[in-house]
């Protein structure tokens, strides 16, 4: 079977098995907490694999996460939340706004050759500043009041407001998720690495330089924007300081790099890992900390598994599936946490300070049959690899 | 009408003029060495040609077609290629990437499926076989100067340049190099090297032009071109001719 096929497959199982999930949590009497979880979750892993896309795949670093993200959250809060469009008319529209206002940007920082590397990331950060001053000044979009979204209607088949909120996202997920995988197993994505590896010579090899980061930004700001549409629902009140501030495109950062940038699976990795962690050290109280832990840890990741988290698990994913089945196991079975999540937090946290421990130590006196340090090349990033 | 046509090419770094005024023709077939002193504008030349710089003014024509503000990756599928002199391979891929890689971009669009297939034979060509799949840092100068040039022609160009391939060569490295030019030219590619090395330029070109402070100073066969009293000044000094 084609490894194409194989992930294609898989997709489809995850989709089903995720569609099915909520139900899990009425049959076992959850709470309904873990429904508005496991979205949350979702909307950081679009989130994150979109800016991927754009930054891992092409090296151009970008702030400008929060921009488009910003731009679906108002553009359907404006026309859903104040004119009374329907919400799922207004969700597509945040999206294709969202991508002609980056294709805009792209046509103006792409064309010019001295906006790279810091110059570009600072640009792309002052695009959501912009963002959220005219905004502020302009009654028709917020004028600075706010808007409420609470009287927008959700379409009757969605269902109630959590489980209407787990389909979309869980449908955009999977959308993002999927086109950034088929992006690079493609010729654009290859195209897009040789541009992040080295531009001017990717373009003098026939590489479409200008092209390819075009559609790198306008698949990025597509599916933020499309997310920030879906996401304006469960804002509830839509400000602009809430929207337009620096947590979405550091947090994607934060994710994607822990995950493993440049790699499909990297930032879906990573988002579950630090929205997890996060999540728990807010219930816990450490709102406060919250930031400073998972910096710290970025920190420390980034230093120690530079490939990022999920190559690692790739590579030795024998000693994954055991250490994560056998924690998860115990910490389930002794009820340690009153939650469910507390559990997989913990079980994450395991884990990846198992895979921090060089292979090496694990096999000492004997011959490993776990995978020891990450393949080479594009085999490390592709399934597609030859060998 | 010649394979490529420089006509009145200018180039300036602020005050610097690296470029004034060159113009010289390629025909197609031929091997056309360019030399000249450091700094007398062949590397500037070449990366005019490929669109590494855009020129100040002048025009450059390519199989009839102006080329002179076209993007490098359209140079590309018009069927110009280059090799840099400090290699710059693609890092994150292995070499047998960085030619499939190159292979699905080029001259014409090739898929993903099958590109890594056909990087081998510029991997056979180029002795590369052997570390087709291991880490770009772990490959040596010598290989990654034949990288260079496996990747250029896997775009499949019907011109190459060649900027100073043989540099920080060994002897026996040189000699090796200089018979897979020549292979090179036997597939029908037409090459423009840049060397420093006079005495293989003058081996493998068929006409010599001579660059000096941003201008053609000689035009020629190689041994008349090298006799040239206005060459021999441009390298050695005033002195060298009456001595």
């Amino acid at each position: 079977m084609s490894s194409r096929l194989r992930v294609v497959l898989g997709f489809a199982v995850a989709a089903v098995v995720l569609f099915f999930l909520p139900t899990l949590q009425e049959s076992l009497d959850l709470p309904r907490f873990y429904v508005i979880f496991l979205f949350t979750v979702f909307f950081w892993i679009s989130q994150a694999s979109s800016w991927n896309v754009l930054t891992g795949y092409s090296g151009y670093f970008s702030f400008g996460q929060g921009a488009w993200y910003g731009i679906g959250v108002y553009a359907v809060a404006v026309l859903s939340g104040k004119h009374g469009w329907s919400f799922i008319a207004a969700v597509p529209i945040g999206g294709l706004i969202a991508l002609g206002a980056g294709l805009l940007v792209g046509l103006v920082v792409f064309r010019l050759r001295r906006l790279t590397g810091e110059i570009f990331a600072l640009t792309t950060l002052a695009i959501a500043f912009v963002l959220a001053a005219v905004a502020r000044i302009t009654t028709a979009i917020d004028g600075g009041t706010g808007i409420f979204m609470t009287g927008t209607p959700i379409p009757e088949f969605l269902g109630d407001f959590t489980t209407a909120m787990y389909r979309m996202t869980l449908t955009i997920m999977l959308l993002t998720v999927l086109a950034a995988y088929l992006i690079q197993d493609s010729r654009l994505g290859w195209g897009l690495f040789a541009i992040r590896d080295d531009e001017p010579v990717a373009g003098g090899l026939g590489v479409p330089v200008f092209r390819s980061k075009m559609i790198a930004l306008g698949v990025n700001a597509f599916f933020a924007g499309l997310m920030g549409g879906v996401w304006s629902l469960q804002l509830g009140f839509v400000t602009i300081d809430d929207v337009f501030n620096i947590r979405v495109p550091l947090f994607v950062i934060l994710m994607t790099v822990l995950g493993g940038i440049g790699h499909w699976m990297g930032p879906v990795v990573g988002a579950v890992i630090i929205y997890t962690l996060s999540d728990r050290l807010n219930s816990a109280g450490l709102t406060d900390v919250n930031q400073v832990i998972i910096g710290a840890l970025l920190v420390v990741l980034a230093l120690a598994v530079k490939e990022g988290v999920y190559l690692r698990m790739r590579a030795r994913w024998v000693t994954t599936i055991v250490t994560f089945a056998v924690v998860m196991g115990a910490l389930t079975v002794f009820d340690v946490n009153e939650s469910l999540i507390s559990d997989f937090a913990m079980t994450m946290v395991v884990v990846v300070v198992v895979l921090l421990v060089p292979a090496r130590v694990w096999r000492f006196g004997r011959n490993g049959d776990d995978g020891d340090g990450p393949p080479v090349g594009m085999d490390a990033m592709t399934e597609a690899g030859g060998s | 009408m010649s394979l490529l046509e420089v006509r009145n090419v200018y180039k300036r770094f602020g005050g610097i003029i690296a470029l004034d005024g060159v113009s010289l023709d390629i025909e197609e077939g031929e091997i056309l060495g360019l030399v000249g002193p450091n700094g007398s504008g062949k590397s500037t030349l070449i990366n005019v040609l490929s669109a590494f710089y855009q020129p100040d003014g002048g025009r450059v024509t390519f199989a009839g077609e102006d080329a002179t503000d076209l993007p490098a990756h359209r140079l590309a599928a018009l069927g110009i290629a280059r090799t840099y002199q400090i290699p710059r391979p693609f890092d994150t891929m292995t070499p047998r990437e960085n030619i499939a890689v190159s292979y699905m971009f080029g001259r014409s669009r090739h898929s993903l499926a099958g590109a890594r297939e056909a990087a081998q034979q510029w991997l056979e060509f180029t002795g590369l076989a052997k570390v087709a799949d291991i880490p770009i840092s772990e490959l040596t100068l010598h290989q990654l100067k034949f990288l260079e040039l496996a990747r250029a022609l896997a775009t499949q160009p019907s011109l190459l340049l060649l900027d100073e391939v043989l540099a920080g060569l060994n002897p026996s490295e040189i000699n090796e190099s200089i018979e897979m030019i020549r292979r090179v030219h036997d597939q029908g590619i037409t090459l423009l090297i840049v060397e420093h090395v006079i005495r293989v330029v003058m081996s493998l070109s068929d006409r010599l032009v001579v660059l000096d402070q941003g201008a053609v100073i000689a035009d020629g066969p190689p041994e008349e071109v090298m006799s040239d009293p206005v060459v021999v000044t441009a390298y050695l000094g005033d002195g060298a001719r009456g001595a």
